[in-house]
C-alpha cells in the first residue's frame, strides 16, 4: 500500500544502545529522607527531543539535573543506580564532572546571561577551557550565535552588555553559550516559561534545528509545548516514571489512565 | 478569495506537515479521478480486466482515507491548530470521507462490467458515459478548487451539479420505460439503476467538497444552503 506520511520515530522499546544518548538504569535519588526519584529506567534517544512532563515536584527537573551531576551541589543528596552517557556511568566517582558538564549543557527557566558583553558570554566556557587564540574564539562565537539563530540580530553589537538584549534574545544567548562548548546533550529546564508566545515559538523552532547536532532533553509544564516540539515524552508522577513513549502515541493514545488524566486536564 | 497560507508558520515542521497533508488529499483525489476515467473506459469498451483493476484499487483509496485521518488526528493532538489551520484540517478530515465514498460509487459502476451487467441498450450506455464525462469534469474542478483554495471555482463547480441532476433524471425516466418493456431481467436493471445513481451521487459528493472549500476560505458553513442564498451569503461577507 502507498504510504502517504513518514514518521521516523521508533517505539521506545526498540531504541538500541547505539541510538541511545542517555540510558538511565534503576536510578533512585533522595534529598535527605525524601525519596525524590524512584527506580527510574529509560533510554533517551540520540538527536531527538525528549520532553519530561508532570506536576511540580514530580522529579523531572531533578532527573535532568542528574544528567550533568548538578544535584551533587546539594547537601543531603544521595543516589544510586546508573546513568550511562557515551558508554560510561556518570554516577561513578571516577567521572570528571567538569568535562561531563561541558558535554552536557544546561539552560534554565530564566535567562541568566553573565554581566559581561554578548561576545564574552558566548566564549566564557571556552576561555575556562584555556582557549586563548582570538581567531578561534571569534569563529566559535559566530558559529554558536548562528546555531542559536541570534547572529543576525547581534553581529553589530557583540561587545555591548548582554543585558540590553530582550528576554528571548537572552535565552538564545544562553543557548549559544552552551552550544559554544559543542555539547552532545542539551538540557533545557523550562526554557520558555518566562517568554512570550511568539518568542517561545522561535525557541521551539531553534530546538528543532539543533537536534541535528545534539540530543535535547526538555522539562516543561506546558503540555502543548511538549506535544509540539518533542519526539518522545516521559510522564512522571511523585518521582516515578509512569509512561514513556513517542509523543505521537502518548498524546493520541496514552497507555496509562494516569497519563490520560494528566494530559486531558482531569488530574485531581 | 482568502487563501490559507501553509508555509508561513514559525515552525518549519508544521509548515511541512500541513503541506504534506494537503498534497496527500490531492494524491487521493487524483487516484479517485483516475478510477473514474478507467471505469468509464471499461464501460465504453466492456473491458473487464480494467474494471477488475478499478475494484482492486479501491482498497488503496480506503487505506489513504485512514492514513490521512490518522495524520489529521496526530496534527490536532500535537500542533493544536487554530483558525485557518484548524479549518484546513477539519475540511480535509470531512473531504476525504466524501472522496472515499466517491471511490465506492466508482467501484459499484466498475462491478457492472466485471459482472457482465452492462445495459444492452446503446442509448442508456452512451447517456451514462456522457453523464460520467460531466462528473469527471466536475471532479477535476473540485480538486482544482481545493488545491487553489478558490471559492469562485468551487461555486462554479457546485453549479454544474444541476445539469448532471437533470440529465440523470432524463436517463432514469428513459431507463424505467425500457425496463417496463423487458421485465424478466429485473435484477440486472436494478444494477444499472444503482450504477446510474452512483454517478449522480459522485456529483453530490463533489458538491460537498466544494462546500468545505468555501468553509476553508471564508469560515462560513454553507451546507444545506441553496446556491442563490449561498452566493448572497458570500457577497454579504465581502
Amino acid at each position: 500500500m502507498l504510504k502517504l506520511f513518514e514518521h521516523n520515530t521508533l517505539n521506545v522499546d526498540d531504541i538500541s544502545a547505539e541510538q541511545t544518548a542517555v540510558e538511565v538504569r534503576n536510578l533512585n535519588l533522595w534529598f535527605g529522607n525524601k525519596h525524590v526519584l524512584n527506580d527510574i529506567s529509560m533510554r533517551i534517544p540520540k538527536n531527538k527531543i525528549t520532553a519530561l512532563i508532570g506536576q511540580s515536584g514530580c522529579g523531572k527537573s531533578t532527573l535532568i539535573s542528574c544528567f550533568n551531576r548538578l544535584n551533587d551541589l546539594y547537601d543531603g543528596c544521595k543516589y544510586n543506580g546508573e546513568i550511562i552517557i557515551d558508554g560510561r556511568n556518570i554516577n561513578s566517582r571516577k567521572i570528571n564532572v567538569s568535562r561531563l558538564r561541558t558535554n552536557v549543557g544546561m539552560v534554565f527557566q530564566r535567562p541568566n546571561p553573565f554581566p559581561m558583553s554578548i561576545y564574552e558570554n558566548v566564549c566564557y566556557g571556552l576561555k575556562l577551557q584555556g582557549v586563548k587564540v582570538r581567531r578561534h574564539l571569534d569563529d566559535a562565537v559566530e558559529s554558536a550565535l548562528k546555531q542559536a539563530a541570534l547572529w543576525d540580530e547581534v553581529k553589530d553589537r557583540l561587545f555591548e552588555s548582554a543585558h540590553v538584549l530582550s528576554g528571548g534574545q537572552q535565552q538564545r544567548l544562553v543557548i549559544a553559550r552552551a552550544l559554544a562548548l559543542k555539547p552532545d546533550i542539551l538540557l533545557l529546564d523550562e526554557p520558555t516559561s518566562a517568554l512570550d508566545p511568539l518568542t517561545t515559538l522561535f525557541i521551539e523552532e531553534l530546538m528543532d534545528s539543533l537536534k541535528k547536532q545534539c540530543t535535547i532533553i526538555i522539562v516543561t509544564h506546558n503540555m502543548q509545548q511538549a506535544s509540539r516540539v518533542s519526539d518522545y515524552t516521559a510522564f512522571f508522577h511523585q518521582g516515578r516514571l509512569i509512561e514513556y513513549a513517542d509523543s505521537d502515541t502518548l498524546f493520541t493514545m496514552p497507555e496509562k489512565k494516569q497519563t490520560e488524566d494528566y494530559i486531558t486536564g482531569r488530574y485531581g | 478569495m482568502r487563501q490559507v497560507a501553509l508555509n508561513t508558520h514559525i515552525s518549519g515542521t508544521f509548515n511541512i506537515e500541513l503541506e504534506n497533508l494537503r498534497n496527500s488529499v490531492l494524491t487521493m483525489g487524483g487516484e479517485v479521478e483516475q478510477q473514474l476515467v478507467d471505469t468509464l473506459k471499461a464501460v465504453k469498451h466492456n473491458h473487464a480486466a480494467l474494471a477488475e483493476k478499478v475494484v482492486l484499487n479501491d482498497l488503496k483509496i480506503n487505506s489513504m482515507e485512514i492514513q490521512i485521518d490518522e495524520e489529521c488526528l496526530r496534527i490536532i493532538a500535537k500542533r493544536h491548530p487554530t483558525a485557518s489551520d484548524l479549518r484546513l484540517i477539519m475540511t480535509i478530515s470531512k473531504a476525504i470521507t466524501d472522496i472515499e465514498r466517491m471511490g465506492d460509487e466508482i467501484e459499484r459502476i466498475a462491478k457492472l462490467v466485471t459482472r457482465n451487467k452492462l445495459p444492452s441498450s446503446d442509448t442508456i450506455k452512451s447517456s451514462m458515459l456522457l453523464i460520467g464525462e460531466r462528473v469527471a469534469a466536475m471532479m477535476r474542478g473540485t480538486f482544482d478548487a481545493f488545491a487553489r483554495q478558490d471559492e469562485a471555482a468551487a461555486l462554479e463547480v457546485y453549479d454544474q451539479d444541476n445539469r448532471i441532476d437533470s440529465e440523470y433524471k432524463r436517463l432514469l425516466s428513459y431507463t424505467t420505460s425500457e425496463m417496463q418493456k423487458s421485465t424478466e431481467d429485473m435484477q440486472d436493471w436494478l444494477d444499472v439503476l444503482w450504477a446510474m445513481r452512483s454517478l449522480e451521487r459522485i456529483g453530490d459528493r463533489c458538491k460537498n467538497v466544494c462546500e468545505y472549500v468555501i468553509y476553508l476560505t471564508r469560515g462560513t458553513d454553507v451546507r444545506h444552503t441553496p446556491l442563490e442564498n449561498m452566493q448572497q451569503k458570500l457577497e454579504d461577507l465581502t
